[in-house]
């Protein structure tokens, strides 16, 4: 309606009606610098590589002090990687850097996990030999899976389905994980666990994947890092802090017998690994003054030589700029992520760590806010680089290739105001001016946080990328105080807390950042990672088992034992069913435990024991509870709405109502309730239905089962069973210790699994099919369920104290006409607004519609940049696996005038 | 009758709704329309009571369903030749019972339309209010909420004793005295014109707007303290003439009216009316250019009428 638009202006002031603006004015968003363009069309085109250079001096200087002190030889060896990695810089990067010397780059940890390469060794090498392959199969693998590497192709060979290796860095993957072969954190705690009481129990439920993935995979993320002491004293500084830890502590163990000897140890492996990381910052400042010495366009010239300053200054000080200091948190997170394998290490409040140089930049005249928004948008492609290799399962099935490095925003400050900062907004218009990935950002809402803040944030979920995503901070402090009040959390850190991984609630700490003549008292992570505990149980499996006497119908194994009992009230299910999970928590965690307990002793965290407060002060190393606090380690779950509304099936259904005998509704089950399995069908839209010859038998009781109530609509004959779940779950996780001597707690985020869970799990009371995925998250109704509306679903989600538990996720999706407008932003906070202050913990949006995400799966290659949010982060469309792909399809879909 | 007793036929009550009043609303649909437009989105209201609906889209016969085989007493539902069910509508147009819906796990056998008591649908209201925000509330719709009229007075007195914000959508197709009291409780008004020509009016609408425009009339004389809005559903070929615009402005000039939202022609309706197996008219002429709503618009903005068009609306 532009032609009347001013008319039409014209007379709704005459009218005295409030006009809001137009969209068209709304709407306008700057598009990113040309650089940025430019580096993300290279960021599209590139493919996951693996490389082997870091693995190669890790392992050399590893082998040559053979016989050191472990933690002294562990920063030995990847100080020594770090200062030979080869700093590889792109024309028109502003900030450098990068895991590897490729641009989407990682590699293998032999010394964490080596049996999968060793196994593989022989046929890789075979490989090695094969003749390439033709050029058009590479072709179709390109649009299928976005920057993944699914097959082998010409000489590259696909690792662990989504990366490639070029074929003559195999020799080198072979012989570096050659001497890990029995002594890899993965084998030596393998060995271990065989002594467990229990350990065949063990074996089953990961071999029948009722519980997914083993603590060793990924050690370290979904917690929040801390930036705090490379800002303040640079690492010529923390250099010194070790000296003095040396001069003190070395020979001296104080009046503890058992660790105080660690201390000089620390401090040394910590000075050892400072050193490394200022050469690593050095190296790039060399190769941007050699690239800058015979770079003829001026432009380019003049950008490598503000990049040799930046690297040379935060190779040694403290940074003095906005653009030093945010470089120097990208040197710090990028050796993190090198340091184990991980996802969901988490950026926290960057907004409010960096506000000081923000605003001293601007105060002195040395920047201005569109250059910061430049720097912050070339920020988000150096985030976005960053990937994770792990095996297969965990790439694919957990991560959906996503590595989680979370952004928070807001939240309230160490003396309980509002934390929202100038540079936030900022962060909020660099997301919605660059689109991509990574770093997702998310809301600590509170309720002090300033409106326009919180429009600017709905704004951007609005554009359909998933971000930001919405965390309750009262929800947050809250647990804090719950969870790690023993540990004597006080009010003021639990206001530092922020979400590890995608939704991990991770402990904080504020600290004084001396800058620009004050102090200001900045956020940081304060505990390791605030996940790696029992992961994950698909609990709707524990049912089927509880159902069928401990006997897995899929795989024709016993997977626990017969508990041979008559199930012959909703009590009797029940008891049996927490029997079960009790028996799967115990033996998986004492696993587990010797898993993170074999990792923290032979290869404990060298940058992330130097950056996390306490370490420095006490001398200890994260795997000694360097840090503050310790309460992390979590129990996971899945499936959670497949599972209550399981139990609201045979509630209403066998004991109420008594329509059916328990035995005919396992009957049906078991018979798929007439319908082909997606194992044979290989469809596993959870909407695909194809009768066999049984089918007439089961339709009346498929029909009665789908018609059962469903969590979601506000009905309590369904919401009862989360509250009675959510009840016996809290003091149940806390029977059972972590390796750290602390209680476990419930984190109830599915991430990824929900898709390969749902692929073991039969169909369930609740009329899901077999191998269909799982309802997603732990607080979205299951897909097509709701019934009832949004409102409906806010209820059900919040019949108990979220803040009782680490998270709880609910994931929504809106017709982009729901949102329409200035009034549409207003009415999407109105949504955000209303879960919040019923104490939601979080609740995120796919603004887009089915339509285009199925147009999307058709043709991947015109929809290159399509993003959606999944499981507590944002992926590209075309990089996550097709049962996912089915279950954001059928999400319900809100507002579809 | 005591309020308890008072029951109302709701069809849908629809949460987040963005579109038909300020701010998030939750809309109650009543079912029953004494009007019959040809291009009703929701045909399954005419009726006033509960009633069948078929979806053949997801009903799942093809991959084998027969379900609902021999369900129905009344023979209603028959399968032939592995063809899809037939519903013989002259039956199922009568059924009350509905014995064919609960074993449907396709959603394909629906019914439309259920009692309420007064106290029902405030239990949903006073839930939804903790979620509307603070511009947001209640939108009255359908159907014609108006044909509920002692239910709706007492809901809307309900309403106002806790303070929510009340719209509604109407037809203004009611006796005046019962017009004019149920708009007393209401905050913000869409009342429907549909065509400024009678004739053209009853042949669309199956009734005459002589008792529309009255009540609307009389509604401005009453001192009425609310917000109303005309809405115009603009099909072509039947009110998206510039005629038809310039008698509107001239009736809304003459009750000092100056807001109006012309609605676009959607098909929304169509499969619904296939659902209930009757033809849908306008299917092929119902569309009216963007450039036509643009010289309509012009007009109402010429003469200082704030026009509308679609959802651009600023509330």
């Amino acid at each position: 309606m532009n032609v009347n638009e001013e008319k039409m202006q014209e007379v709704l002031k005459k009218r005295g009606i409030e006009a809001a603006m137009s969209e068209a004015e709304r709407s306008q968003i700057a598009p990113p610098p040309e650089g940025v363009n430019k580096l993300m069309d290279i960021y599209y085109v590139l493919k996951n590589t693996v490389d082997m250079e870091i693995p190669y001096w890790y392992n050399r200087v590893w082998w040559e002090n053979d016989g050191d002190i472990i933690n002294i030889r562990r920063a030995k060896a990847f100080a020594a990687a770090l200062s030979h990695a080869t700093p590889n810089i792109l024309p028109y990067e502003k900030l450098v850097m990068q895991k590897t010397k490729n641009v989407r780059g990682a590699f293998p940890f032999p010394w964490v996990t080596a049996s999968f390469f060793n196994a593989q060794a022989e046929a890789l090498m075979t490989e090695v030999d094969a003749p390439a392959e033709s050029e058009a199969d590479r072709v179709s693998i390109v649009g299928a899976g976005g920057g993944n590497v699914t097959e082998s192709y010409g000489n590259i060979i696909s690792i662990a389905k989504k990366f490639g290796m070029r074929k003559e860095d195999i020799p080198v993957l072979v012989k570096a994980s050659e001497p890990w072969d029995g002594c890899s954190v993965e084998e030596l705690s393998t060995k271990l666990a065989e002594y467990t009481p229990e350990y065949n129990l063990h074996k089953n439920l990961m071999d029948n994947v009722v519980c997914m993935f083993d603590s060793y995979a990924i050690p370290q993320g979904r917690e929040v890092i801390n930036y705090y002491y490379p800002l303040q004293y640079g690492w010529d500084g923390i250099i010194k802090i070790c000296e003095k830890g040396i001069h003190d502590t070395m020979g001296e163990a104080g009046t503890d017998g058992i660790l105080g000897m660690s201390r000089g140890y620390y401090y040394l492996a910590t000075k050892i690994m400072a050193e490394g990381m200022s050469k690593w910052c050095s190296n790039y400042a060399k190769k941007a003054e050699q690239l800058a010495s015979f770079e003829t366009d001026p432009e380019i010239k003049k950008n490598y030589e503000e990049i040799a300053g930046v690297m040379a200054h935060i190779a040694h000080k403290p940074p003095e700029t906005f653009r030093q200091a945010l470089q120097l948190t990208l040197a710090c997170h990028l050796a993190v992520v090198n340091e184990d394998p991980q996802s969901g290490q988490s950026i926290g409040r960057l907004g409010q760590v960096l506000q000081p140089f923000y605003e001293k930049d601007i105060e002195d005249k040395v920047s201005t806010d569109e250059e910061v928004l430049d720097l912050l948008q070339y920020y988000r492609i150096k985030i976005t680089e960053i990937e994770c290799f792990a095996s297969a399962g965990v790439t694919g099935g957990v991560l959906s290739g996503n590595t989680f490095n979370n952004l928070s925003l807001g939240g309230l400050t160490k003396d309980g105001l509002s934390a929202v900062t100038p540079l936030e907004y900022l962060i909020v218009e660099a997301g919605m001016r660059t689109k991509t990935t990574q770093p997702t950002l998310s809301v600590l809402y509170d309720e002090k946080l300033p409106e326009d803040f919180l429009m600017k944030c709905a704004n951007c979920t609005k554009l359909g990328m998933g971000y930001p995503a919405w965390m309750n901070n009262q929800d947050g402090i809250g647990f804090m105080m719950m969870n790690y009040r023993s540990e004597g959390m006080t009010l003021e850190d639990a206001r530092a807390w922020c979400l590890g991984g995608c939704l991990e609630s991770a402990p904080g700490c504020f600290m004084p950042l001396t800058y620009n003549g004050k102090v200001t008292w900045i956020p940081g992570g304060a505990g390791p990672t605030s996940g790696t505990g029992v992961h994950f149980i698909g609990i709707p499996k524990v049912l089927e088992l509880v159902l069928n006497n401990g006997f897995d119908k899929r795989t024709g194994k016993q997977v626990l034992p017969a508990h041979n009992k008559k199930l012959d009230s909703m009590q009797a299910i029940t008891d049996q069913w927490q029997a079960y999970l009790r028996k799967i928590i115990e033996v998986v965690n004492k696993v587990n435990n010797l898993q993170m307990d074999v990792w923290r002793k032979h290869n404990m965290p060298v940058v992330q024991s130097m950056l996390k407060p306490d370490c420095l002060v006490k001398g200890q190393h994260l795997g000694n509870m360097g840090t503050r606090y310790n309460a992390t380690i979590n129990y996971e779950s899945c499936g959670t709405v497949t599972f209550i509304n399981s139990l609201a099936a045979i509630g209403k259904l066998v004991f109420d109502e008594k329509k059916y005998t328990l035995d005919q509704l396992t009957d049906a089950m078991w018979h798929n309730f007439g319908f082909e399995t997606a194992y044979d069908t290989q469809v596993f839209s959870p909407d695909f239905r194809k009768a066999t010859a049984e089918a007439p038998k089961y339709e009346r009781i498929f029909a009665d089962c789908i018609n059962a109530p469903k969590y979601g609509n506000a009905d309590w004959e369904a919401d009862k069973y989360l509250k009675w779940y959510e009840d016996v779950m809290f003091p149940m996780t806390r029977e059972y210790h972590s390796y750290y001597g602390k209680e476990l707690y419930m984190c109830q985020i599915s991430v990824s699994t929900h898709g390969p869970q749902g692929f073991i799990t039969l169909a369930t009371p609740d009329g899901r099919l077999a191998g269909t995925t799982y309802s997603d998250g732990s607080m979205s109704a299951a897909a097509g369920t709701d019934k009832n509306g949004i409102y409906a679903i806010f209820e059900s989600a919040t019949v108990y104290d979220h803040s009782t538990q680490q998270n709880s996720q609910m994931n929504l999706k809106l017709h982009p006409s729901a949102v329409k407008g200035i009034q549409g932003t207003r009415k999407l906070l109105d949504i955000v607004r209303a879960y919040m202050r019923k104490g939601g913990f979080h609740v995120q949006f796919n603004v887009v519609d089915s339509k285009t995400l199925r147009a999307a799966q058709k043709k991947p290659e015109n929809y290159r940049d399509l993003m959606v949010r999944v499981a507590g982060f944002t992926q590209y469309w075309c990089e996550i696996g097709k049962p996912i792909q089915d279950e954001v399809i059928y999400r319900t879909e809100y507002e579809t005038v | 009758m005591s309020t308890q007793e008072l029951k109302g036929i709701i069809f849908d009550i629809q949460a987040f709704s963005v579109h038909d009043g300020p701010g998030c609303r939750t809309n109650v649909f009543f079912a029953g329309c004494p009007l019959r437009c040809k291009w009703c989105a929701n045909p399954e209201n005419f009726a006033g009571r509960p009633h069948l609906l078929y979806a053949d889209k997801v009903c799942k016969w093809s991959s084998g369903c027969r379900a609902c085989t021999k369900i129905c007493p009344r023979g209603g539902l028959i399968f032939q030749d592995d063809q899809q069910p037939i519903i013989n509508w002259d039956v199922c147009n009568k059924c009350t019972t509905f014995e064919c819906r609960p074993v449907c796990a396709a959603s394909a056998l629906k019914v439309c339309g259920k009692e309420y008591t007064v106290d029902d649908v405030m239990k949903i209201l006073r839930r939804d209010f903790n979620h509307w925000g603070s511009e947001g509330g209640v939108t009255f719709t359908g159907g014609e909420p108006l044909l509920h009229y002692d239910f709706l007075l007492e809901v809307l007195k309900r309403c106002a004793a806790m303070q929510i914000h009340t719209a509604i959508e109407t037809s203004g197709y009611a006796p005046m005295e019962r017009f004019l009291n149920i708009l007393k409780y209401i905050n913000f008004a869409f009342i429907d014109v549909k065509n400024m020509d009678d004739k053209k009016h009853i042949e669309g609408t199956g009734v005459s707007h002589k008792i529309i425009l009255e009540n609307i009339a009389a509604l401005k004389k009453s001192g009425w303290d609310g917000r109303l809005i005309l809405r115009q559903p603009t099909i072509g070929g039947f009110n998206d003439s510039e005629e038809n615009a310039q008698k509107l402005i001239d009736f809304m000039k003459k009750n000092n009216l100056y807001e109006i939202n012309l609605l676009k022609f959607h098909r929304l309706g169509q499969t619904k009316w296939e659902q209930m197996g009757m033809k849908y008219a306008y299917a092929k002429t119902g569309d009216v250019s963007l450039e036509q709503l643009q010289k309509l618009q012009n007009m109402y903005l010429d003469n200082d009428i704030v026009c509308y068009v679609g959802d651009s609306t600023p509330f």
